[in-house]
């Protein structure tokens, strides 16, 4: 019998760091109020969008387009990739930070969350996840964000879990689980926190899901509702789908991007996913509601109240996920959407009547929409195996990413991406877990364009926009010095005049960007924060950027002292 | 000239022969044993010069908290960085050494884990812990049951 040695018990791997382990307890006071109010705290970016009506607009001044030229970096957080995990040659660095008074809070990949001192990056504490190397990934191995008040942090996980952390020591208070990883679900998107809920939507519609949005009690993490944003059988929208056929089942429309509310109507906003199958509509005929669409939820009772559909009976994977940006015209309530399918949908956000519809893309040859709103497809895969080339490619006109609104210029800023594709329709069987696009696809990889483009909020007119070589996959920021901020799949962080589109500077920070910049301030200095690392689904909306490099690195920048 | 496949294939078992290091996933399959408190309980070891974990698939009925004794019968140091929610778990191997991991995991799916040490990196050391079963009914889609591959 061996005498062995005693190598005792094992330790937390961040014990071999420099990492203390808890953070100012900054979240405790953070409360539905706060974040109701947050445009009067401009030194933090309390909540996904910076505020619920989703602007991504920051009122800090201190960076103007006269004095931007002299940005530089005031400190760099990187953690790499350590080990084998999932989706490894697709993590992407996707997060929005989250600030409350001089704390960061920031999620990665594959289940990574860190609290860190806004001035000088200093890790307060960190957590991870464990997640299933064989977890069904859509578009890669990616984090949105989270939520942070009532003195937690909210995150979801790949695997579909919603945790609540202790802001404070990053210890876990509650775990729910809230998807079906062998149904080919996961979890990405940043949580939204309402009231005293906890707001997630679900990932996985490319293995054909079923979509839904949930609520969870804060405090205790009590499934409070869920909402099916595909109808069952006798169901309102039912007659979407064809009858006699179990379509809806695997019917798609999922919730992966955050949503917007409005405290006054009470409603969230928020876009559906594509059907599924992506691209085959013989299988589903009909309308296929609420997919593709906007759909505004009582955020008390989880209820459809409305829904618009951008893009019925999707033949081009044209998901409407993308933010509902609330802003008002005459007295009137609005909501601004830039779709996959190249337009940009205003609607009223009280009915959901449609207000205007205008395109913003570069070239669409897909099909088009009318003035009053009426779809006319005319390129989409329909004969087996056919080649048929369109744009924009699934990808769309626009990702995820989202466009930012300055209340001072009445602009929208939008990322843009000018990339084509070419699908053959390609019937299959359903499976659980195995993808179901029903066709096969080749995204363009030399043929592609990049935009910003300031579009008029009353108008949908372009007003000025700047060129760049490859797609623009990053979200903007605008903030109250006039000043427009995003990066490119290259790498570079670029600063423009939002008035004008003059080009005013840039930084390279090594690795492509495709997440959402903030901007906050401590102690009267402000700062901008870019979350830089390239990856997720590079082959849909840049295939010619496959090849580029990776990275993990949150930028944030300052004047000098 | 074709390789002789039968060769091959004993040689992907053993360290420095058909390739450089044994074939990750490849030997022993263990399964845990659950206790009357739900926990449960595994041995992995490190056996002699063989630069691998054995079982080199350690099978958990579900998901939740595993209790590993973690033995190194090897004349050489290695580690072990153990994946569990809320950080991964570090042990330090010396020659002939044993120690415990207590880990906490979700199921269904499998996870990879491995050493850290600069040796090791690249030659093996790399096992999987693979946990069965299903997520709770609540988390389930509310349809039919679907087909599967």
């Amino acid at each position: 019998m061996t005498d062995y040695v005693d190598a005792g018990t094992a330790m937390d791997l961040s014990g071999l760091s420099q990492v203390p382990g808890s953070a100012p307890q900054v979240a405790n006071s953070v409360n539905y109020e706060r974040i109701l109010n947050a445009g009067s705290e401009p030194q933090n970016w309390l909540t996904y969008y910076g505020g619920y009506n989703g602007h991504r607009y920051s009122q800090l001044d201190q960076i103007n387009t006269e004095n931007v030229k002299n940005l530089t970096p005031a400190w760099v957080f990187q953690f790499g990739s350590s080990g084998l995990h999932a989706g490894a040659s697709t993590y992407a660095f996707e997060t929005t930070p989250i600030v409350v008074d001089g704390v960061m809070y920031v999620t990665g990949w594959d289940g990574w969350v860190w609290a860190m001192d806004a001035v000088t990056g200093q890790l307060h504490w960190q957590y991870k996840h464990a997640i299933p190397f064989d977890t069904s990934l859509c578009c890669g191995n990616v984090n949105r964000g989270c939520a942070v008040g009532h003195g937690k942090v909210f995150v979801v996980t790949l695997n579909a879990h919603v945790l609540a952390l202790d802001a404070e020591t990053g210890k876990v208070v509650w775990d729910k689980t809230w998807g079906d990883v062998r149904a080919g679900e996961s979890g990405t998107v940043a949580p939204l926190l309402v009231k005293n809920l906890v707001i997630v939507g679900s990932s996985g519609g490319e293995f054909g899901n079923r979509g839904h949005l949930d609520a969870f009690n804060a405090e205790t993490g009590e499934h409070v509702w869920r909402c099916y944003t595909v109808p069952k059988p006798g169901e309102p929208e039912s007659d979407t789908w064809p009858a006699d056929s179990d379509a809806w089942q695997r019917g798609g429309g999922n919730t992966w991007v955050t949503g917007t509310f409005d405290p006054e109507t009470n409603l969230l906003y928020w876009g559906t996913g594509n059907p599924a199958p992506d691209f085959d509509g013989e299988v589903r005929e009909g309308d296929n509601r609420w997919t593709d669409s906007v759909i505004a939820v009582d955020v008390d009772t989880g209820r459809i109240h409305w829904g618009y559909q951008c893009t019925p009976h999707d033949l081009w994977d044209y998901d409407s996920n993308m933010e509902c940006i609330l802003f008002e015209e005459d007295g009137r309530k609005l909501l601004g959407h830039f779709d996959k399918n190249g337009y940009f949908f205003v609607l009223d956000r009280v009915n959901g009547a449609l207000v205007r519809v205008t395109p913003f893309a570069e070239r669409i040859d897909w099909g088009e929409i009318t003035a009053d709103g009426n779809v006319i497809p005319k390129i989409y895969p329909d004969k087996e195996g056919e080649n048929v080339h369109f744009w924009p490619g699934p990808a769309g006109a626009k990702e995820w990413t989202h466009a930012s609104y300055s209340p001072r210029t009445e602009l929208f800023y939008v990322p843009v991406q000018d990339v084509g594709s070419t699908v053959a329709r390609v019937r299959r069987q359903f499976k659980e877990s195995i993808p179901y696009w029903g066709a096969s696809v080749t995204v363009d990889s030399d043929d592609m364009n990049g935009f910003l483009k300031a579009i008029d909020a009353h108008t949908g007119e372009e007003k000025w926009r700047w060129h760049n070589p490859t797609p623009l996959c990053s979200s903007t920021l605008v903030t109250g010095g006039d000043v427009v901020f995003t990066g490119t799949p290259t790498g570079e962080f670029h600063a423009f005049d939002a008035r004008n589109g003059v080009h005013l500077w840039q930084f390279q920070t090594g690795s492509g960007h495709h997440s959402s910049p903030i901007s906050y301030s401590v102690d009267g200095r402000q700062y901008i924060a870019a979350p830089v690392g390239w990856g997720g689904w590079v082959e849909g909306f840049a295939p010619g950027m496959l090849g580029g490099p990776h990275g993990d690195a949150l930028f944030v920048f300052a004047l000098p002292e | 000239m074709t390789a002789n496949v039968e060769q091959v294939l004993a040689g992907l078992d053993k360290q420095n022969s058909a390739a450089l290091g044994k074939l990750i996933g490849r030997g022993n399959v263990a399964q845990a044993e659950e206790g009357p408190d739900g926990t449960m309980r595994a041995t992995i070891r490190i056996n002699l010069d063989e630069i691998a974990w054995d079982p080199a698939v350690l099978v958990l009925p579900h998901g939740g908290k595993v209790e590993i004794d973690v033995v190194n019968d090897d004349l050489n140091t290695h580690c072990a960085v153990l994946p569990s929610n809320g950080d991964s778990q570090f042990i330090w191997l010396t020659c002939n050494s044993k120690g415990k991991a207590v880990l906490e995991l979700d199921g269904p799916g499998y996870y990879w884990y491995g050493s850290a040490t600069g040796n090791d990196e690249g030659r093996g050391l790399t096992g999987v812990i693979m946990v069965l079963g299903d997520v709770p009914a609540e988390a389930r889609l509310d349809r039919p049951t679907q087909p599967r591959p």
